[in-house]
């Protein structure tokens, strides 16, 4: 009877662990190797994050970041020509660095409250990453992107281009961004969403900040002095050119 | 995946293998991922597509002919390598561990295809060109003859490019294992491949005849404007008006 009254053994569940490839805990060295892991091996990036002594990788993805941004935004200034040619890279690679400057602190709180236990370097690290592979997407889109610079003159036309290779590289610097932030032991995706959103807007916004980096503008900045939300200074942008064609046509 | 290493390289010889695209031939081809496979298929692109060309520009000249012959060849070499580094780094990115010059021997031969079925429609589109009422001063873009012809050499455009699509799928699916992960990278290649390929053939433009203008290789408009700006502006004026 005792037997019988005794409760059964609980019985512990442990969940089967994901089986980890020794190669994604292989240091990553140079340039070179931070550009190939992060295409093909990006737990490794994920992984030589977590380790002491990160700041070298992450020194070179933010290096290489700059550069890719600094193409792209030649290809971009193509549309316009000199000055645009010199001021479209600085704009976008600035712009690049100011939005990741401004959106680093919000991450790792948001990281924080969802349990995460990563430190802000990993964070950065992250955030490093999501930069670098959202530029060299940038650099693939680059020859299409020059193309149709050369071809058109729609200023519409060509924001609308780099808004979506913009949003396509973004999509997979948040996927890189996601995975990384899934090993730091976070419980919700919840915050990250959010700032996904955040991280958004303010590069939107510094869009229409930084402008024009398309067009021409007698000024080097017009949007210090006049201040505008990015989806007003869209509109304007095609409401003037709707009236420059009408012109055009009665012309 | 176990390649077999006594497949025949590709040579100029090996057009049936290709078309046949038998997995244990083509993965052998993709491992190696030689130049001289890569040259192979530029030279059958060149033959099957510029074939075809020629056929499609002989309704207008023997000079529209030849113009288009390089211009088809070239459209699709331009797209290979405008893509090359956005190709390669979707690959590995949605899930398909390419190397960069496996990813554009894929793309390469099933262009390949393509040209190879385009080259065998070129005598059918030869003799659609000869069936066809000649151009003359009264033809203009309204024409029946000119809006028959355009859309028969589309359709043997497009059947050859769906073919050579089709064939790529079952080899990402090799190498992925996974319907979804070949599917996505095939989509992403595609959707890639087909915006700056319409948009370097709206540059190579006229391909079959332009009324207004004599026989160039590339008109003064090539630089202006693009496809997708024009198709835009037509939707636009259909709903407008």
């Amino acid at each position: 009877m005792n037997e019988m009254n005794q409760t059964p053994p609980q019985m512990q569940y442990t969940p089967p662990q994901p089986v980890e490839d020794p190669a994604d805990r292989e240091p990553v060295n140079g340039v070179a190797s931070v550009i190939e892991c992060i295409l093909r091996q990006p737990k490794r990036i994920h992984n030589a994050l977590r380790q002491p002594g990160v700041t070298g990788v992450i020194g070179s993805m933010v290096v290489v970041s700059l550069v890719c941004a600094i193409i792209y935004g030649v290809v971009v200034g193509t549309f316009s020509g000199w000055p645009q040619l010199w001021i479209a890279p600085l704009k976008i690679a600035g712009g690049l660095l100011v939005a990741a400057i401004i959106c680093l602190p919000s991450l790792y709180i948001f990281a924080c409250l969802s349990g995460s236990r990563a430190r802000l370097v990993e964070m950065a690290g992250l955030l490093a990453g999501l930069l670098l592979l959202m530029t060299l997407l940038l650099i693939g889109f680059a020859p299409v992107a020059w193309l149709f610079s050369a071809s058109t003159n729609s200023l519409g036309w060509m924001g609308f281009l780099h808004l979506l290779f913009w949003g396509i590289a973004t999509i997979f610097g948040m996927r890189f961004l996601s995975a990384g932030f899934a090993g730091t032991q976070a419980r919700s995706n919840a915050g990250l969403n959010v700032w996904a959103l955040i991280f958004i807007l303010v590069c939107l916004q510094l869009t229409t900040s930084l402008r024009p980096i398309i067009g021409k503008s007698d000024t080097l900045f017009p949007g210090a002095t006049e201040k505008k939300f990015f989806i007003k200074h869209w509109f304007d942008s095609l409401d003037s050119e709707t009236n420059s064609t009408r012109k055009n046509n009665n012309d | 995946m176990t390649i077999d290493t006594s497949t025949p390289p590709l040579t100029l010889r090996s057009a049936p293998e290709l078309l046949r695209a038998r997995a244990e031939v083509v993965d052998h081809w993709l491992v190696e991922a030689r130049l001289r496979t890569a040259l192979c298929c530029v030279v059958f692109i060149a033959v099957g597509a510029g074939a075809y060309g020629a056929a499609m520009g002989w309704w207008r000249s023997p000079v529209q002919a030849v113009f288009t012959a390089v211009k088809l060849p070239l459209a699709i070499l331009g797209t290979t390598l405008g893509n090359a580094l956005l190709n390669a780094m979707l690959a590995p990115l949605l899930g398909l561990n390419f190397t960069f010059r496996q990813s554009q021997m894929a793309i390469l031969l099933s262009f390949t295809i393509t040209a190879i079925v385009l080259g065998g429609f070129s005598p059918i589109a030869a003799f659609v060109v000869f069936s066809t009422p000649p151009l003359t001063l009264a033809t203009t873009r309204v024409s029946p003859e000119y809006g028959f012809l355009q859309l028969t050499l589309t359709v043997f455009v497009a059947t050859a490019g769906i073919i050579g699509t089709v064939k790529l799928l079952p080899w990402l699916r090799r190498w992925t294992n996974s319907l979804g992960v070949s599917l996505r990278v095939l989509f992403a290649w595609l959707a890639v491949n087909l915006l700056l390929g319409s948009q370097i053939c709206w540059v190579l433009r006229p391909f079959l005849w332009d009324p207004n203008r004599p026989e160039e290789f590339i008109g003064p408009d090539g630089l202006s404007g693009s496809f997708f700006e024009t198709v835009f502006e037509a939707l636009h004026r259909l709903i407008v008006n």
